[in-house]
């Protein structure tokens, strides 16, 4: 059992999985804090630190340390050409957060734009799929 | 959208791409070795800058909008990884990777 779990721990495509759930839910605890942040000036506002004073945005940051984390183990064994594109699946994740989480509107055009980058996806992933099997 | 912010989202994308492209050439070195942490170091730092940029702009744009300007970086970094890491770029992935980054744009025009 403890033997199975560090395998999967180990296992870099379960570490892309893994970086791409924190990277979601870090980017719908980033949005509801920064919505929450107090509204500075514009001209010195562009940084966005003022954010920092809402936890949301903290459990946020903990979200992408540790994404980043995985991220870091991912390229030490994965091609970028594969990786990059597939860690895109965010770009589907996060749209359907920000709708089921935040609310937000998504019109037929983006629900498109969603369907295409889960095409582009799979066309990556299936040869790495096909070549994972014979392994 | 202000020029201003479509400067800062234009930076933001650029800090991003070459942080993964040093992160990852970092990644396949010797991790002892002092030309990983110098690597290393110019990959934390453009990420770093990228995101409190992108932290910044998400106080004036939805979520769902604003994020998508990443996706250009998908075929930018497919060719680059391939350009300058000496990846091996199959016309199947580089289709792959095309249709993420129209999509993404697609949903970021939305």
């Amino acid at each position: 059992m403890m033997q199975r779990a560090k395998e999967l721990l180990l296992n870099p495509w379960f570490q892309l999985v893994l970086s791409v759930l924190f990277v979601t839910t870090s980017e719908v605890f980033l949005k509801r804090g920064a919505m929450k942040a107090p509204r500075l000036p514009e001209e010195v506002n562009w940084t966005g630190v003022s954010a920092l004073a809402s936890p949301d945005v903290w459990y946020g940051i903990l979200f992408v340390i540790a994404s980043f984390i995985s991220w870091l183990y991912v390229l030490r064994f994965i091609p970028l050409t594969i990786a990059f594109p597939l860690s895109n699946f965010v770009h589907v994740l996060v749209p359907l957060s920000s709708w089921f989480f935040l609310n937000e509107h998504i019109s037929v055009q983006r629900w498109c734009g969603i369907a295409l980058v889960l095409l582009g996806v799979l066309i990556v992933a299936k040869p790495v799929a096909r070549m994972e099997e014979k392994l | 959208m202000t020029p201003i912010s479509a400067l800062l989202i234009f930076v933001a994308l650029i800090l991003f791409i070459l942080g993964q492209l040093f992160l990852k050439h970092a990644m396949e070195d010797d991790l002892r070795s002092a030309r990983f942490r110098k690597n290393f170091a110019i990959g934390l730092s453009a990420m770093t800058v990228s995101f409190f940029i992108t932290l910044g702009l998400l106080q004036h744009f939805d979520l769902s909008y604003l994020y998508p300007f990443q996706g250009l970086s998908v075929v930018i970094i497919s060719l680059l990884a391939a350009a300058i890491l000496r990846e091996k770029l199959t016309l199947r992935l580089f289709f792959g990777a095309a249709l993420i980054s129209a999509g993404v744009v697609l949903v970021s025009l939305s």
